[in-house]
């Protein structure tokens, strides 16, 4: 199975990514989308170490994801693509329509933002952009693990936990 | 960024409080902020040594900043505080810390996911598994396991201060030690060696040599990795193992 996997989370590589998903999908190569890690060193530096070394992590300004998708998509392996906000992966998706389901991994608390899933706090602007996605024929839905079943963009701006 | 500059000394009533404190980094783990409360409770020692000490604003400002979310392996959060504790003393601009405090929970947690919940604790539980299938007693049992797993965790805490506080914000260095990029796939084959040995042999002691119970045991067996199937997806593992222990305990109790 090729990149079909589109995540938003705030804590973009971490454990929940590389053993909860990675294991049982296998995955091969992770892309992580943020136009401010892409320039740093030290950054992609950190999070390089947070990936097994049989695993690889490539770093891309949205611009270079856009350009380089059908590269990823071409890769046999199974991939992921991480973004760490909303916005990041509305300006994705605009440059490269072909991306047809975002899952939404993990946004947590920040002041403005109210609890919809214990792993999902949204402020009433990205509420709109995660609707403003789905109005684009994009389908959007909430999923931390592979082992919970995913829930409708309905159901998470419900706070419907149970889906 | 700091970590190249002469290490100054962390001193040791210092690192005792912070390790100290460490055991309990997650004694007020929330969903909005996870360990961040807990991260500022363990670093609270340091940061009274910010100019104007506990009145100071400084002190107060970093309080604040390291309260709000963190997330990451409790155990390796150490590395994160030792770099945090660092960073503070030294002056780093706020703006540096807060993208490290955004950059360095994913890959500690990551690493800490694939070193310790999905490697050392299956290991230590699979060994403490053989040495009650092997006859040892309850003591012994339990003894083993806590002892060996928290070897490790003990250690690992006490290292990841260290590491932090010497590499400060370049933590990555320290990330990229051997036993922790090779160990987990170490940790893991030499789980699946003793768990493949220890599962037979344990369930050999459990049955015992008449068989009695084996008609029972293989239907219960049967009966839960139906029901884990049937479920997947809809019921979390956790709830599933606590109602089996739970059961188990009440079938005790009436037998």
């Amino acid at each position: 199975m090729p990149l079909d996997h589109f995540r938003i989370d705030d804590r973009l590589i971490h454990g929940q990514v590389v053993v909860g998903w990675g294991q049982p999908c296998a995955i091969g190569f992770l892309v992580l989308v943020d136009d401010e890690v892409a320039r740093s060193d030290w950054e992609q530096e950190l999070y390089r170490m947070g990936v097994p070394p049989e695993m690889d992590v490539y770093f891309d300004s949205v611009e270079s994801a856009a350009r380089r998708l059908p590269e990823y998509r071409a890769d046999r392996r199974c991939g992921m693509l991480l973004t760490g906000d909303i916005d990041t992966m509305e300006r994705l998706v605009a440059r490269a329509p072909d991306i047809t389901a975002v899952t939404v991994g993990g946004i947590h608390h920040k002041a403005g933002r109210a609890a919809r899933l214990r792993y999902v706090f949204l402020t009433p602007d990205e509420e709109a952009r995660l609707r403003a996605l789905a109005e684009r024929g994009v389908t959007v839905t909430a999923q931390d693990v592979p082992s919970a079943s995913p829930l409708s963009l309905d159901a998470l701006l419900r706070g419907d936990g149970s889906g | 960024m700091t970590g190249d500059a002469q290490t100054p000394a962390l001193p040791l009533h210092l690192r005792a409080a912070i390790l100290l404190r460490l055991l309990a980094i997650q004694g007020v783990w929330n969903y909005e902020t996870m360990l961040g409360n807990g991260i500022a409770f363990a670093m609270e020692p340091a940061l009274r040594r910010l100019p104007g000490g506990r009145q100071g604003e400084a002190y107060r400002t970093a309080m604040a900043r390291h309260s709000g979310y963190f997330n990451a392996h409790p155990y390796l959060a150490a590395v994160a505080v030792g770099a945090l504790i660092r960073a503070e003393l030294d002056g780093v601009p706020a703006a540096q810390i807060d993208r490290f405090r955004t950059a360095a929970p994913g890959p500690l947690g990551s690493v800490g996911d694939r070193l310790i919940w999905a490697g050392w604790l299956p290991l230590c539980s699979s060994l403490a598994l053989l040495a009650y299938g092997l006859g040892a007693g309850p003591l012994a049992v339990v003894l083993l396991f806590l002892l060996t797993y928290n070897f490790v965790h003990l250690g690992l805490r006490i290292w990841g201060l260290h590491a932090g506080w010497t590499q400060g914000l370049r933590v990555a260095q320290a990330l990229a030690n051997p036993l922790l990029r090779q160990g987990p796939a170490h940790v893991a084959r030499a789980t699946a060696l003793v768990a493949g040995v220890a599962l037979p042999v344990a369930a050999h002691a459990l049955i015992g040599p008449g068989r009695v119970l084996l008609g029972s045991v293989l239907a219960a067996v049967a009966a839960g990795a139906t029901l884990v199937t049937l479920l997947h997806g809809r019921f979390e593992g956790w709830r599933l193992a606590t109602l089996a222990l739970a059961t188990f305990v009440l079938y005790t109790m009436v037998r």
